[in-house]
This record gives structure tokens, sequence and C-alpha cells, in this order.
């Protein structure tokens, strides 16, 4: 298991480096002087210059990606312009929101993830138990309901489904506040009041997918020998279809939870901008906007992380889940 | 100045400003721009109108949070590098300066003392020197009071590069070069004066600069000349939360978030001729869209009463907004100061009769329409917008609201000249560019319409030699004198070969440049007339543009907000009188 995590992690930094190289030639690409950022409207040519040398921006292309790469790993020191000493890890300074981009990703990360891991739960236990449901009581009115239910979610799209819930619930009826996002560490309920919204539409989006492939696999479970042999044995329903059938079903579920969740996480971007939260994803696509280059790099290389991490934890849960699986 | 900026406020708010006084509307009409406005501005001679307190409010109590919202965030808080719209009118709230503007919202602005007793006194009587004595009993946050010494540091530090942004008036005049970051460095000696500047005591600032700049008493208004108390000066970091010196001071900032400004108790209102501190505390919220932000302030639920949204209604909702009479009290619609130019390239078309025939042909009413309608743009004939000081209307080309090509083709005389008009390859460019070659094809010209990225489209109109004859062009003073728009616009004098400060009509007439040096030579108090005049006399005599419309602002509030205009030097919300109603 050891070995197994060790060659795993070494892959996945060899695939963040190559990540971080590519972002960085990126800087290069866009047509975008990150200078006149720090000068825009009054500027002349003489004056920008200067600015330039003040940012470092007229050292060698292999000396600022050292400097880049140093500052991720022990901090450096970024001059005057930019706040001086950026602790590690450093992704640098934005000239455009003014300060570190690790300011910047302390504050909008949590939002991402208390909007992404609470509506996973939710999507998850939603569309396994449907699926579930529908695998067990099959051809009956309740299992086309169930389907049915899951593919009007499946064909829905997050801004029509959250400006309804939005329209319903806050502009109309009123019970619930317009989202705006409050730390679980500060106010548990209003920050639970301000993502239930959000929660359940992508809930109701993404629980499809798991309601037809639980579905699927929980149907194929169940018609098989062991699960005769364990009803054969009188053991309750229950304890048959939990830790019997649906943890056989399960692992196709697991890739494709990993895969979602990873993915997310690295920006919810269309769930941010109907809701109306600062998270990664919004902050990314106005980066891009903005033509915030070292931002624009953060925001790659963490949601990269964030890919490359959720993969690991995949296979690591495999070995737990399914003892057919040998780590090699 | 806030030409990028500008031309993005027409293109994405695209709201229309009705004047925030209900009784400016006459009996009857329908609510529309105050087509009446008759802008006067002045500079305060008596000492008396610099002093506060300001006149109350009728209708107004104490209390409440006011809610802005925008989608965007406030790019600097620091009072040296403010020079966005919202930045400024936000930086009112908790930095004064030395002079600052009293505004009625309708266009009648006087500049009066801020921490200055008066506007500044002209010691020489050659714009050259410039004295300003500073007020009893002005504060910061913390209780200290403000100096002469706290208002030259923050001009000091505005010569260091790493604290860029912000408009650079002063320190040219002062160093007397544009490169002005060469002759002063702040970084190896912040205690050091910048050049010109002085302090004989702790109640007296003198400027000299070595040219006449009779404009500076405008130029004190900008937020650069906020005091700064050195020992806390934090360098970049001071963008987060500056020391307060106004009515309000900022407790929280989550950046690009939200900002709680809250009641400065060491703000005394009998210093203040302009502001009042009526609501608890201000919430700036960063993030809605503006399709959000229109119907959570329609929606009008909770704390949204007492919200106020920024970024303007949205175009797509723009005929519920304005179907709606129960909407009427809680919208603004004002005109701006940000004009707009069909611009000529005087270089290529050189021909008066050519210049002034385009004139004629142009369609203004049809524009408007394109733009978003009556909410969206208000037409205009002169160069400078209303609300300048000394502003004329006049009508050189009078063509009607449609244009009139018959005229134009008149004056062709049977010629059908053949010109190129670039527009920026965005959807408003494309849509305008289809109407202004119509105009002007039915007048008999021949026009090849080149699409330029929207991107670069301002930089490339800026190189002298560039190969059109005809592009938009936008202007937004920042402030509300004729010295910031004709004399930057046409003095042939300042044509560079790129980033041409010389607007983008490239005219340069001999005889008009010595009328600019003559103009501007005048004392300040004689000038407004003057350049209303000069207006008239450039147009007819040189037609350099086409003159087209000015930016109109039209937004929404909440049920429970009061005292909230539209500001007639920067055409943005202002809430140096705004309230929440109880």
């Amino acid at each position: 298991m050891v070995r197994f995590l060790a060659r795993r992690l070494l892959l996945a930094a060899l695939t963040l480096f190559a990540v971080s190289v590519l972002t960085f030639l990126m800087f290069f690409a866009l047509p975008r002087d990150p200078a006149t950022a720090m000068c825009p409207k009054n500027c002349d040519a003489a004056r920008l210059e200067r600015v330039r040398d003040e940012l470092g921006l007229n050292d060698a292309k292999a000396v600022q990606y050292l400097n880049y790469m140093k500052g991720i790993v022990a901090g450096r020191d970024l001059g005057s312009a930019q706040g001086g000493y950026c602790a590690a890890p450093c992704l640098g300074y934005s000239y455009v929101n003014g300060e570190p981009v690790t300011s910047t990703f302390t504050r909008v990360i949590p939002v991402t993830l208390s909007i992404v891991i609470p509506a996973a739960l939710l999507w998850l236990a939603t569309g396994i138990g449907l699926g579930t449901f529908s695998a067990l009581h099959r051809g009956t009115v309740l299992d086309r309901m169930a389907i049915g239910f899951s593919l009007a979610g499946a064909s829905s799209q997050l801004y029509f489904v959250g400006g309804v819930l939005l329209l319903v619930f806050v502009y109309h009826l009123r019970i619930l506040p317009y989202p705006h996002y409050t730390s679980i560490l500060d106010n548990p309920l209003a920050w639970a009041a301000s993502l239930i919204l959000p929660w359940c539409a992508l809930a109701f989006l993404f629980s499809a997918v798991y309601a037809r492939l639980s579905r699927a696999q929980m149907l194929e479970t169940m018609s098989e020998d062991f699960v005769r042999t364990a009803v054969a044995k009188g053991l309750p329903r229950r304890t048959i279809v939990v830790r019997h059938a649906l943890r056989a079903a399960i692992t196709p579920l697991v890739t494709t939870a990993g895969l979602d969740v990873g993915a997310t996480l690295g920006g919810t971007v269309i769930t941010e901008t109907t809701f109306g939260l600062r998270g990664l994803g919004r902050t990314a696509v106005d980066a891009v906007k903005d033509g915030d280059l070292p931002t624009i790099m953060g925001t790659v290389l963490i949601a990269a992380t964030f890919i490359v991490v959720a993969n690991v934890v995949v296979d690591v849960s495999y070995t737990l889940i399914d003892p057919r699986v040998r780590l090699r | 100045m806030r030409r990028r900026s500008a031309a993005i406020v027409a293109l994405l708010t695209l709201v229309t400003g009705l004047g925030a006084c209900v009784n400016n509307r006459k009996s009857g009409d329908d609510a529309g721009p105050d087509v009446d406005r008759k802008a006067t501005g002045a500079i305060a001679s008596d000492p008396r109108d610099s002093t506060g307190p300001a006149p109350e409010i009728p209708g107004a109590s104490r209390g409440g949070t006011i809610t802005v919202i925008r989608q965007n965030r406030i790019p600097h808080l620091d009072p040296q590098r403010v020079y966005s719209f919202v930045g400024l009118n936000a930086s009112q709230l908790y930095a004064r300066r030395l002079t600052t503007f009293k505004d009625d919202g309708q266009g009648h602005v006087t500049l009066v003392g801020d921490l200055a007793v008066t506007p500044g006194t002209d010691v020489n009587k050659d714009c050259k020197t410039w004295e300003f004595k500073i007020k009893d009993g002005v504060r910061y946050e913390d209780g200290t009071i403000i100096t002469s010494r706290d208002i030259a540091y923050g001009i000091a530090r505005s010569f260091d590069l790493a604290l860029t942004g912000g408009p650079t008036y002063i320190q040219q005049w002062l160093a007397d070069t544009p490169q002005f970051d060469t002759r002063f460095d702040f970084k190896s000696n912040k205690t050091a004066l910048a050049p010109g500047l002085s302090t004989p005591d702790e109640k007296t600032l003198k400027l000299a600069f070595a040219k006449p700049h009779c404009d500076l008493p405008f130029a004190t208004s900008l937020p650069a000349t906020a005091p700064v108390p050195a020992a806390k000066d934090t360098g970049v970091d001071y963008d987060k939360q500056p020391v307060a010196s106004g009515p309000y001071k900022i407790t929280k900032n989550t950046a690009g978030v939200e900002i709680t400004m809250e009641r400065n108790a060491n703000w005394d209102p009998a210093t203040d001729a302009v502001r009042h501190q009526y609501p608890d505390r201000f919430v700036w919220s960063f993030g809605p869209d503006p399709i959000t932000q229109t119907n959570r302030i329609i929606a009008d639920s909770g704390a949204d009463q007492t919200a106020v949204s920024w970024s303007g209604v949205h175009p797509s909702l723009m005929a519920k907004v304005v179907g709606d009479p129960a909407l009427r009290s809680r919208t603004i619609q004002s005109p701006t100061p940000s004009h707009n130019t069909l611009t000529i390239n005087n270089q290529r078309v050189t021909d008066l009769k050519v210049r002034q025939a385009l004139n004629y042909a142009i369609d203004r009413d049809g524009l408007i329409k394109i733009l978003g309608g009556e909410t969206a743009g208000r037409p205009v004939t002169t160069l400078m917008p209303p609300a300048t000081i000394g502003w004329k209307d006049y009508d050189a080309y009078p063509a009607g609201r449609n244009g009139n090509p018959d005229k134009a083709r008149d004056l062709l005389g049977g010629k059908k000249p053949d010109l190129v008009l670039a527009v920026a390859d965005s959807t408003f460019g494309q849509e305008v560019s289809i109407h202004l070659r119509a105009n002007l094809e039915k007048a008999g010209f021949k026009i090849t319409v080149k699409a330029v990225p929207a991107d670069s489209f301002y930089d490339e109109t800026k190189k002298k030699d560039n190969p059109w004859d005809l592009y938009l062009g936008s202007w937004a003073a920042d402030w509300p004198s004729g010295a910031s728009i004709l004399p930057v616009l046409y003095d042939g004098r300042a044509i560079k070969d790129s980033g041409s400060n010389n607007g983008t009509s490239y005219l340069n007439a001999p005889a008009l440049n010595a009328e600019f040096d003559r103009t501007l030579a005048l004392p300040t108090e004689q000038q407004g007339a003057e350049w209303g005049r000069l207006d008239e006399k450039i147009m007819r005599e040189y037609a350099p543009v086409v003159p087209l419309y000015v930016d109109v602002v039209f937004t929404l509030h909440g049920s429970k907000v009061g005292g909230v205009f539209v500001d007639s030097v920067f055409g943005s919300p202002t809430f140096v009188k705004a309230f929440v109603r109880k």
C-alpha cells in the first residue's frame, strides 16, 4: 500500500509539474501586458517600462519560471510593489485584485468546497438511493417515476433550475435569503440557508447519472449467485441490499463520483454565477476576463491538483471497497 | 483621462438616468431625462460656502444600512490610487480632499473647500503659486488632527511607481514633466516633500509650479489630495483599509466580496459643506451581475429594501422597469458627462465642407434607439457635455433629430467623398456602423467599414498614422471645466506619434491653439464662459467631430432608500446625501 501510494504521488507531482510549465508558457502567449493593469489610464511608454522593471517582467522567461516555482516551494520576495515577502506556497501577486493570489484562494476555495462537498453527498445519496429503489421495484410505477425524475434532472440546465429555485424560494415565497456566503465556522445556520438552493440544484442535475448507473449495477448484482445464497440463508433484506449487493455494485459509482467531484471542485462556474457566490470557478472566469495572469495560473494549478488528488483517492478507495482488487 | 472606461460605461451599463428630484418633471410628462437641464457651475468665492454643516435633507432620518450592489470590485481604496468612477464616488465617504464639489444632481456644481478653507488662493495671480489653508477641527478616524503635512505626504507618496493607478496631474505639474517619478524618489526618502510643495506651518500648504495651471483648484478635488498619516502608511497594503478622514471609516474589507463602512465618530459635520452621515453603515457587495441586481431590487425583499444597484438596469429588463409605474419612484435616471462623438481624422478629411456635411447627415435619434433609447443616451450638439461650467447649448448644424441628408448633399456640391469608418468588432460596434453607414450614404458619401479588434481599438485610433477617416470617440473629463476638455482634445500641439493626447481628431489649427493659450491664462472664474464661447467657435469654424450623445445612467434602488442621486461631475451614483427611510 505504501509503495503504491508513493508511486501514485510521484506520478501526481510529475503531472502537476507539466501543468505548471504549460500554464507558465500561457503567461507569455496571451497578448496582455500585466504592467498595464498597474498603470492603466495615464501611462506613457517610459513610465510603463519602469513599472515592468518594478514587477520583474523584464527578466528572462526561465528566470521568471524558476522564481515562480521557488515561490511555491519556499516563498519569495516580490518587491514592494507586490506586497513584499510572500510566504510559501506563493502563487504570485495579482495586479488586478491587488493582493497575493494565495489570499484570494484562501477566501474562495472554502466557498467552492462548501458548495460541492455537501452537494456531492446529496447527489450521491439521492442518486444511489433512487437507483437502488428503482432496481428493487423494477417495472412498477415507482420505478418509472424515479427514473423520470432523474431524467428530468439530467436534461435540465443549471442556470434554468437555479433560476427557478431562486424565483420560487427567494423572490416569491421569501422563505430563503438571497444566497450569500457565510463561513460554517461563523454561523452554520446561515451557511446552510444560503447554500441549500445550490445544493439542491446540483443534486437534481447530477443524481441522474448515479441513479441510472446504480440501478443498472444493482439489477446485475441482485441477480448474482451470491445474492441468491444470501437470500436462501435467510438474511434480512436490508443487509442483503446494503452490505452485500450495494458494496459490489459501487465500484463504477466511485470512479464516476471521484471524477465528478474532482472536476466540480475545479470550478462550478455556472452554479456560482447563477447564485451570485464567489468561488474558485467565478474567480477563474473573472481572471480570464481581466487578463489576470497570476490568478489564472493559480486556478489552473489548483484545479489540476484537485483532479489528480481525486484520482488517487479513488484508486485507494477501491482496495477498501473491493477485496478483489490488489494494489500493485 | 477616463476615455476607455467611459466607453465601457457606455457599452456595459447602457442605462438611462432620470433626475433624482421628482419636481424636475413637467406635469403630465412621461418619465424621461431632464431635458430642460441647464447646467451651471461656479467656484465659491465666499468662505461660508465651504463651511458646514450641509443643509438637512427633508425627510431624512438617521440609522439603517445601505447596501450598494456592484458586479465588479472597486479596484482601489487607497486615495492616491483611486481613478475609477466607483472609486471616486465611494472614496467621498471616507476620504476628504482639499476641494470638492457641492452638487445638486441637476447639473449645478460649485467648487468649495473641503479640507481647505477656500478652493485655493492664486498667490501672485499668475496661476503658478497656490496656497491652501487647512480648516480647524478636521480629524482622522482615530481623532488625530489632520495637518497640511499629511496632505503633503499623500501627494509625495503618489510619486511612487509602486502606488500607481491614480491621476497624475499634480505630480506632473509639480515636477514639470510627465516623467515625474524620475524627479522625486519617494521610496528612498519618505519624509521629504515633493518638488514645489511646501508646508510653512501645520495649517498651510503651498504648491509652486514652473508653468501656470489655473485648473489646480479642480485637480485638488480628486482624492489624490486626501491626507495620509505617515505612521500608518502600509504601502500597497494601504489599499485594504485606508485611514478615514470622511464621515465613514472602513471597518471590514473582504477583498472582492464586501466592504463595510461605518460611522466615523471623529468627523465633524460643522467642517463639511457637502456630506451627511445619516445611515449607520454602508455595505458594498460585489459579485451579482446586472440581471440579478435588477431582479433583487425589483423584488425589494429583506435587506434589498435598502439596496442600490450600481450596475444599472440590464437592457433585457429595461422594458419591464420602465413600464412599471410602481417602480418609478425607485428609479434614478440622469445624463452623465461621458461624451461620445463621431470623430473625424482631420489630417485626412481636410475639407471643412465635408466635415460640416458629416454633421448634417447623422441621425442621432436612430443612434440612441440602438443604444437602448432615452434610458441609455441623450443627444448633444456641443463639444462639451452639459454640466460643464460655462456650457452653452447651441446647434451649429441644425439637422433635426433625425439628420438632414439633403442639406449634407447640398454642402458636398455633387462630390461623393470616399471615407473609411473604423469600428470596434463588438456587437455594439457592428450595429452602430450599419446605422452610421446608412446615414452617410443617404447624404452622398461612399463609406467603407473596417472592423478593428475591440481590445486595441482605442490604442489604434490614438496612433497618428492610423488609416481611417472616421471612428467613434468618447471623453469623460476629470472635472467639469472646459480646460480639461477642449485644449486636451483639440490642441494640435499635443499630437504624438502614438498614445496621442489630442483626442483622436488630430486637429491642428495654430490660430485655435493660440486661443487655447489665451483662455488658459485667464483667471479661473472667467474661464467658464470663454470655454462655452470657444466650444461654439470650434464647431462653426472647424467642425472637427460630429458630437453624438452623452451616456445616461438608469438604475434602481430599494423602497427604503432616499437621497441617492447621480453626480454631475462623474455621472455615477453618489451617496453623500443618502439615507434610509423609516
